[in-house]
């Protein structure tokens, strides 16, 4: 084999590697559902709160919302994977990550408001610290600088939370799930579908 | 320098092959469908040079039934990852050795 030869199957490989490592890209499908779902949650909870409608019940209105979203995105999850023609390691990381810090908000926000370890108004800044650090390490695996900046404004809200709770917390963490979950998924959709069709050519 | 042409390893050393072999490395498992349209090639010569791979150890296959429709998932086995790694030293080498 030559020199120029051996080049030219070296740049082959390399092509082929970046282009499968464009795969790794989240294609933010669940940041959106979420998203969504929370921002629909807080709403509801922050309307309750106002016209004091059945406030006893926010709880188990957060709790139907939470486990109903849940058992949605395992499945829609299973649809994804089982169809998917490759899967990556880097995916599954992902979705170890997402799932282990969606395990970890559902304690804080049911086992740690319910046990009465704390105040439920602080669920909003605890999560949206845990929040944060989903973020950088999902950034970090995607290699998306945006993305791992995205928890700076997750950890800047959790401390204004904490600092200044009250009612109006529940309104800014609903700004904080628009801007900093929907608003990347959408991103990051858009990343993904652009990234798949420039792979495809 | 002189390099031992006989390093190359016979079954990477082939255009699809080496493709092939590029695109499982970065992935968990890829579904034939997806190695054809990545490495461009026809079903019967994607399937002669997965079992050429497939036979060397290279590859693992699992075969399933996804909405009654037959899928073939490949994998990169340890014995690959390593076969690849030296593979890429040995092209490496080769250029190496050349400019030396």
């Amino acid at each position: 084999m030559e020199s120029k030869q051996a080049e030219l199957e070296l740049s082959l490989i390399k092509k082929m590697m970046e282009d499968t490592r464009k795969l790794n890209i989240d294609n933010g499908i669940h940041y959106i559902f979420w998203g969504i779902l929370v921002a629909l949650g807080l709403l509801i909870n922050y309307l309750m709160l106002v016209f004091k409608f059945y406030t006893k019940y926010i709880g188990f209105v957060w709790l139907v919302m939470m486990v109903s979203g849940a058992v949605a995105d395992i499945l829609i999850g299973k649809y994804q994977s089982k169809r998917s023609k490759v899967s990556t390691y880097a995916g599954r990381i992902l979705a170890s990550l997402w799932l282990s810090s969606g395990v970890a908000m559902f304690i804080y926000g049911f086992v740690g408001s319910f046990s009465g370890a704390y105040n439920s108004i602080f669920i909003c800044p605890v999560i949206a610290t845990s929040l944060g650090i989903s973020y950088f390490t999902s950034g970090s695996i995607q290699q998306l600088g945006w993305l791992r900046s995205v928890s700076f404004g997750w950890w800047a809200g959790a401390i204004i939370m904490f600092v200044f709770p009250g009612i109006h917390t529940l309104l800014i963490f609903a700004i904080m799930i628009i801007m900093l979950q929907i608003v990347p998924g959408i991103i990051l959709n858009k990343k993904s579908k652009e990234l798949l069709t420039e792979i495809a050519k | 320098m002189n390099y031992d042409y006989q390093q190359i390893d016979d079954v990477i050393h082939s255009r699809i092959r080496t493709a092939i072999m590029a695109v499982l490395v970065g992935t968990e498992e890829a579904e034939f469908n997806f190695l054809k349209e990545k490495v461009n090639a026809t079903d019967g010569n994607l399937s002669v040079h997965l079992k050429k791979l497939e036979h060397a150890g290279y590859v693992s296959v699992k075969k399933l039934f996804i909405d009654r429709k037959p899928v073939s998932k490949y994998k990169i086995t340890a014995k690959g990852y390593k076969a690849f790694e030296n593979y890429i030293n040995n092209l490496e080498n080769i250029i190496r050795s050349n400019k030396k």
